[in-house]
């Protein structure tokens, strides 16, 4: 939610819509024991003497870390915007203290369609259109928790705690 | 007698073969050919012409921007058609509350929910009236589509002129 947050700052100083499909590699998944002791889940079993650990959660004696890795594949039509967004994000990401470790430019896919250039026959006279779509992939790596943030995100906050860590 | 008349003949022929128009291929020449979308034809130079009309549609993304602007024709993003037609309905809606006023087509922008029409005004209404009229524009969209819709205007006195074609 935090990390929501910091996108959304991110992505607020462009005029252009420009969309977000974000690509999140966790390095390493976390589950706080602590919060989840002595929770009892309507419908649940609590098996005490086996305790049920999911295969892709490992716990270590690490302090934990937010989604280590960030990557960021925005769209858009028109190049001039997408570079300039690549400029302010970086530009963001400095002064935030996020490393941007990969800054570039997959390339651009254009959509081409052929139609009939007449409304009745003239088969032989067409006339071609395209979409292009511009990409521009940001990779970072976030070395520690912001000091905004007082909780991992995937703890359960009350909404005290959110509208704390919202402000 | 015959071979002079018959030389005059030959000479007349040639004569008018030698002219380009008066051949076979006239309905396939060059001038029927071009293309006429989305340009103004050059006319006796009284004619003035905005930026937007004097480029042609090949421009578009070089010299001109476009006029509306969403997510929906992306590679992989959907809702490309709803928007067309939010699109034609929202400029055929504000050709008509602000009839003879609008200077330019309209620009729609969407910031995720958010829709923004920033259109060009001539000066021939009152203040009054245009806030009257932007009040409602704003809420009648704003129920149609159920989305924050804010228009942005612009009044100049007269329409922005490139060039006289």
């Amino acid at each position: 939610m935090a990390v929501a947050c910091l996108w959304r700052r991110l992505c607020q100083g462009s005029a252009f819509p420009v969309n977000y499909a974000s690509r999140i590699m966790q390095k390493q998944c976390f589950l706080p024991n602590s919060n989840l002791m002595g929770v009892r889940l309507a419908g649940s079993h609590v098996d005490t003497q086996v305790p049920k650990t999911n295969p892709l959660v490992s716990v270590s004696d690490e302090p934990e870390t937010l989604y280590k890795r960030l990557s960021l594949l925005v769209k858009g039509h028109d190049k001039a915007v997408l570079d300039s967004y690549e400029y302010f994000a970086v530009l963001a990401a400095k002064e935030l203290g996020i490393s941007v470790e990969k800054v570039y430019k997959p390339p651009k896919k254009i959509e081409r369609l052929t139609l009939l250039k007449s409304v009745h026959i003239y088969k032989k006279h067409r006339v071609q259109y395209e979409i292009r779509t511009h990409y521009l992939c940001l990779e970072t790596k976030i070395e520690k928790i912001p000091e905004h943030i007082q909780k991992p995100v995937w703890d359960t906050l009350s909404q005290v705690e959110e509208t704390e860590v919202k402000s | 007698m015959a071979a002079p008349t018959a030389a005059r003949g030959l000479r007349a022929v040639s004569h008018v073969l030698s002219v380009p128009a008066a051949t076979r291929h006239l309905h396939t020449s060059p001038p029927c050919l071009k293309a006429r979308a989305a340009r103004v034809r050059v006319g006796r130079g009284d004619k003035p012409v905005s930026y937007e009309q004097a480029h042609g549609p090949h421009h578009i993304g070089h010299r001109k921007g476009w006029l509306s602007l969403h997510t929906g024709n992306l590679c992989g993003e959907g809702g490309g058609a709803e928007r067309a037609l939010e699109d034609a309905f929202v400029r055929r809606f504000l050709r008509g509350t602000f009839p003879g006023a609008l200077l330019a087509p309209p620009v729609l922008k969407r910031r995720g929910n958010l829709l923004v029409l920033c259109a060009t005004l001539g000066r021939g209404l009152s203040p009054a009236k245009v806030y009257v009229l932007q009040g409602y524009t704003e809420t009648l969209l704003g129920h149609f589509y159920r989305c924050p819709v804010r228009l942005e205007l612009l009044t100049l006195p007269a329409p922005r002129v490139y060039k006289y074609l």
